[in-house]
């Protein structure tokens, strides 16, 4: 199964857990299953269908906008990071 | 890559200077030429909060030739769990002054230029233009896009660094060779998902650990050694103590980097909410339904620092982090679904959030209201924190 790195901001989502398992062939699943549980996390990543300009996503440290996008495939040995713009200094 | 023209050009060390930088010289990648690059390079500090405080004390202690400060800010009590910079003896004083001073201690023969004004759309070229390199220290995304566009209008390297919670990012964004920060960001959050330091918290010692990473990054591109983190982020997890170094791409419909210099407008930032949930209230509004209403519920969202000035009366205490994580769990909801609930913060816009979290957890949206402009703007009685 692909891990996806959780960062410290979502991690309420996933009850502190900073790494998840999951079953998906593809990007897009992998966020799909990791929002399903929550509609404010979903809404967070995603606007309508369009993931949101604030979010990147990488695949074993790859922007995904290199690769497929949502569509970049996964396999059992991918790491999926998420990271969003912050403004703190 | 670096800023200062050959060898024979560059200042001189002064014996104080050579023994001062021993520890520099003595490394083979880095030696005299290096030191000399550095003396003769400058470096534009926009924020002197927790990232440019050590920022700040490199890159003075490092040997930097000219450094500029730009905050308007004073130093408050609350800046020094993090802010390391200042201290107690400089509360009250402009953070260019405190820094200043701290600053010249360390390395008397620093050429510190203080510019004790907030970087904006007027100033911002006149500035950004008298620096090799530009750090990026500021705390708020209006800024943020302003120093980036600027630094790609003049062709600068900006070195970017970014903290919150636990997380922290650290990036060299020069669009001469690489992305930029509008190839990674386009746009910023809506205000409701754009908590700042004050509102979510940061551990005190993450911004020096970016901050650091910025300075090493400023001081590699004035002396030219070592590789910049052009076309990478790194991304710090301060919970798990992990770093990340990710592969980060050039947008080649980016509104800033795509154009040509000129063609560079620069435009204020504005940040806005995304379409508001629920129902909202005027402050008015809720004084007459507290007098009429008895079963109408006040939630503050706030944190408890923040009840401290007092809270409406009556309301009860649920900071947004709590409330949060109470709506994900299983079991009684933390609030009843069959009464008007208000909720209040300070300005208007993690109540907002808080309403999105409720009505995404099966709450009835017509009957959750978010206080018009929070506590700032509540002009009726409170009740003090323990009663």
């Amino acid at each position: 199964m692909a891990v996806l790195k959780v960062p410290s901001s979502l991690r309420r989502y996933t009850n502190q857990q900073s790494r998840l398992d999951l079953s998906a062939s593809t990007i897009q699943e992998a966020l799909d299953h990791f929002s399903a549980s929550s509609a404010e996390l979903r809404n967070h990543l995603f606007s309508g269908a369009t993931l949101r300009k604030f979010v990147v996503i990488c695949k074993n440290g790859q922007d995904i906008r290199l690769l497929d996008g949502l569509s970049t495939p996964l396999d059992s040995a991918d790491e999926v990071q998420i990271f969003a713009s912050v403004a703190g200094g | 890559m670096s800023f200062a023209s050959g060898p024979a050009s560059l200042p001189n060390l002064s014996p104080g200077e050579l023994r001062r930088f021993g520890r520099h010289l003595v490394l083979p990648e880095f030696g005299l030429e290096a030191q000399r690059r550095l003396k003769a390079g400058s470096v534009l500090l926009i924020g002197l909060g927790g990232l440019g405080s050590p920022s700040a004390l490199y890159l003075a202690a490092a040997g930097v030739g000219r450094i500029g400060l730009v905050d308007a800010d004073v130093v408050e009590e609350t800046n020094l769990q993090r802010q390391i910079v200042h201290g107690h003896s400089t509360l009250g004083h402009l953070k260019t002054e405190s820094a200043a001073a701290r600053m010249r201690d360390l390395n008397p023969d620093l050429r510190i230029e203080r510019h004790d004004v907030r970087l904006n759309i007027d100033n911002a070229i006149d500035l950004i233009s008298q620096y090799d390199v530009i750090l990026d220290g500021t705390d708020n995304f209006p800024t943020r896009y302003l120093v980036n566009d600027v630094c790609v209008k003049l062709g600068k390297p900006n070195v970017y660094g970014g903290v919150l919670r636990f997380d922290g990012q650290l990036s060299v964004f020069d669009a001469r060779h690489g992305p930029c920060y509008r190839c990674l960001f386009p746009e910023p959050p809506p205000l409701e998902f754009a908590p700042n330091c004050a509102e979510a918290g940061v551990l005190g010692v993450l911004p020096g650990v970016i901050g650091a990473l910025q300075a090493t990054e400023a001081i590699k591109l004035l002396s030219g050694i070592g590789t910049p983190m052009i076309g990478r982020m790194l991304v710090y997890d301060g919970l798990d103590l992990s770093f990340d170094t990710l592969q980060i791409a050039k947008a080649h419909d980016c509104p800033i980097c795509s154009k040509a210099a000129k063609d560079i407008v620069l435009q204020e930032t504005v940040m806005v909410c995304a379409a508001p949930v629920g129902r909202s209230i005027s402050p008015g509004a809720l004084q007459a339904r507290l007098k009429e209403d008895k079963e109408l519920l006040v939630v503050d969202v706030r944190n408890p620092s923040e009840w401290a000035a007092g809270r409406i009366v009556g309301a009860q205490g649920w900071p947004k982090p709590e409330l949060e994580s109470a709506l994900l769990q299983s079991g009684a909801p933390p609030l009843p679904k069959d009464r008007d609930i208000v909720l209040v913060c300070q300005s208007g816009m993690r109540s907002q959030a808080v309403i999105r979290s409720l009505v995404a957890a099966g709450y009835d949206s017509g009957r959750l209201y978010n206080l018009e402009k929070g506590m700032a703007a509540w002009p009726g009685d409170v009740q003090p924190p323990d009663t």
